[in-house]
């Protein structure tokens, strides 16, 4: 089984790095943590990097999860190659641009690129974002699958997730005691379908909301709830047609032996208790 | 001073009864309890009716407060008289219709008429809406003042109500814990600006968002957070221009630690969450509004 800790971070390249920067700062409200030509990385919370964008295909969007030892690395990578997935070994330069000591990258069943890292960097400073939007760390990812159960299976069984709720066939999987850390939706391509990122209260989503509008950023879903997670949320769209997400008040399950997931519908009762109807092909 | 026991009823005049009725029971959420040919009577809390839509082609309206008995009526239409207000005593039939024990009217400087009532109808019964708005009573009423100083005064100096906040000259009065119960907008005209009632969370507050939407209701302002109570808000438009909001959550008020604040007259102090307002009482002059452009 592979051990899967936290969600550290999620790598998205641009042919337009400063627009992404501007986005990333001035919109979504992240704080630059380096700067290179070639990349822009992005602090939320005391991590050293959430997000990074680099020069290069859209079309290569990456989601890194932490492992807890070198012993879970070598492991993952064995168990990886045992089931016949392609496991590249990062090297050095690799990890220094990802901030990590070690990590190893391969494509889930549905061709999403993921990696899991060893020893992500911690920041000595907290996380001061260019505007207040409230953020309090970047928290779960929505991935692309091409074949829930089968994706479902995968992130069950070989990695350690468990199913919190399902949306139709969508499973939100949990990791810790999060409600979700990932977000499987059935769809036809490979790629993460949503980067969301938690803000203190509902009152930073509403002010984020009225700040986007007058921004004119395509807000694509909400302001609403999701009966699953209970989390308010407000999704929008950023560079290259990536969706991102505020939320706050999400769930966490604390008793794992009396949780039990439960069948949402796949409409736009099952995503928003508000009243919100989704924008967002997945959701549809 | 005159004690004010607690906001009781709002009745507006209108041309439509069947329409305004509709309104209130379909899109606002109240319980009808009673319809004759010239009136109809909404329930939203415990009180047997807080809203009334009365037929009458010159649109009068009146906001009723509740007294404690008949003698503070009694101090209450000579304090008025020495200020200058001309008070009338309610008539055997305008009581029934009230379905108050006594009652006492004049005019405020806003020309919304003010009726003091003693011994209201309550309702044993729970009120119980065709929909689940999560209305939990009337909150606050609202009223255009084209003479706010004086109108502070009179809600001040002869009854018993405490300045909370001002925005700008808009003025907050509350006559019990809740922050306010009675604000006055200062505009040319006087007149019932807008009728509040509170909703259960932030879930009915939304949730009647897109139902509003969803049913073509002009939302006028909102949803958005009041800088000044705390609450949240959604404002929209209701029948003969009168608007209607709903409110959540808000911080009570402490009354040994609180004074009146002054906020400046721009948009952030009607919305904390930066809504912006299509209400002409609460327009703010372009150099307010540049400030808060620079600033955000």
């Amino acid at each position: 089984m592979i051990k899967l800790g936290n969600i550290c971070y999620v790598r998205l390249g641009t042919r337009d790095l400063e627009s992404a920067t501007r986005f990333a700062t001035d919109i979504l409200g992240l704080e630059l943590s380096e700067w290179s030509k070639r990349a822009r990385h992005f602090k939320s919370d005391m991590r050293e990097h959430t997000l990074c964008y680099f020069d290069g295909d859209p079309g290569i969007q990456i989601a890194g999860f932490e492992v807890a030892s070198k012993d879970d690395l070598t492991s993952a990578a064995g168990e990886l190659e045992r089931l016949g997935h392609h496991v590249h070994i990062g090297t050095r330069e690799e990890a220094d641009a990802r901030m990590v000591r070690e990590f190893l990258g391969f494509n889930d069943p549905t061709g999403n690129p993921i990696e899991l890292a060893w020893r992500p960097a911690i920041g000595g400073n907290r996380y001061h974002g260019t505007r207040d939007a409230g953020i309090t760390g970047f928290s779960h990812v929505g991935l692309c699958s091409t074949d829930v159960v089968r994706d479902e299976a995968f992130w069950t069984q070989v990695c350690n997730t468990r199913v919190s709720d399902r949306i139709g066939d969508a499973a939100l999987l949990r990791i810790d005691e999060v409600h979700h850390s990932i977000a499987l939706f059935p769809t036809s391509r490979a790629g993460i379908q949503h980067i969301n990122h938690q803000v203190e209260s509902g009152d930073d989503i509403m002010r984020s909301l009225h700040l986007l509008h007058e921004r004119r950023i395509n807000i694509t879903f909400g302001p609403g709830r999701h009966p699953s997670s209970s989390a308010k949320f407000l999704y929008f769209e950023g560079p290259d047609r990536m969706v991102f997400e505020y939320s706050s008040g999400v769930r966490l399950i604390a008793d794992e032996l009396l949780y039990r997931e439960r069948q949402f519908l796949f409409d736009p009762k099952g995503f928003c208790q508000w009243g919100a109807k989704p924008q967002i092909k997945e959701f549809e | 001073m005159i004690a004010i026991e607690q906001l009781r009823y709002v009745r507006l005049g209108t041309n439509d009864p069947v329409a305004a009725a509709d309104f209130a029971k379909r899109i606002l959420g109240l319980e009808q309890i009673d319809v004759d040919d010239d009136q109809v009577l909404f329930r939203s809390d415990y009180r047997d009716f807080t809203l009334a839509f009365v037929k009458d082609t010159s649109r009068a309206q009146s906001v009723g407060f509740e007294l404690r008995d008949v003698e503070t009526l009694e101090r209450a239409a000579d304090a008025l008289g020495r200020h200058g207000y001309d008070t009338s005593p309610g008539s055997t039939e305008a009581v029934a219709r009230r379905k108050v024990k006594c009652l006492l009217a004049f005019k405020d400087e806003s020309g919304v008429l003010i009726e003091l009532v003693v011994r209201p109808l309550h309702s044993g019964w729970r009120y119980f809406p065709a929909r689940d708005a999560g209305v939990t009573g009337l909150e606050a009423v609202a009223l255009r003042s084209p003479c706010i100083a004086r109108s502070e005064a009179l809600w001040t100096t002869v009854l018993d109500g405490k300045v909370s906040d001002w925005i700008g000259d808009a003025t907050f009065i509350r006559f019990d814990s809740a922050h306010h119960r009675l604000a006055l907008h200062p505009a040319p005209t006087g007149g019932v600006l807008a009728v509040e009632f509170g909703v259960e969370g932030i879930d009915q507050l939304m949730q009647s968002s897109y139902f509003l939407q969803e049913n073509q209701v002009r939302i006028v302002h909102g949803p958005g957070r009041r800088p000044t109570s705390g609450q949240m808000f959604l404002t929209f438009a209701g029948p003969d221009g009168v608007l209607f909001s709903y409110v959540a959550e808000g911080q009570p008020i402490v009354e040994e630690q609180h004074r009146p604040r002054q906020f400046r007259r721009q948009p952030r102090s009607f919305c904390a969450w930066g809504s912006r307002s299509e209400i002409p009482e609460f327009k703010c002059d372009d150099s307010a509004d540049a400030i808060q452009g620079k600033r955000s």
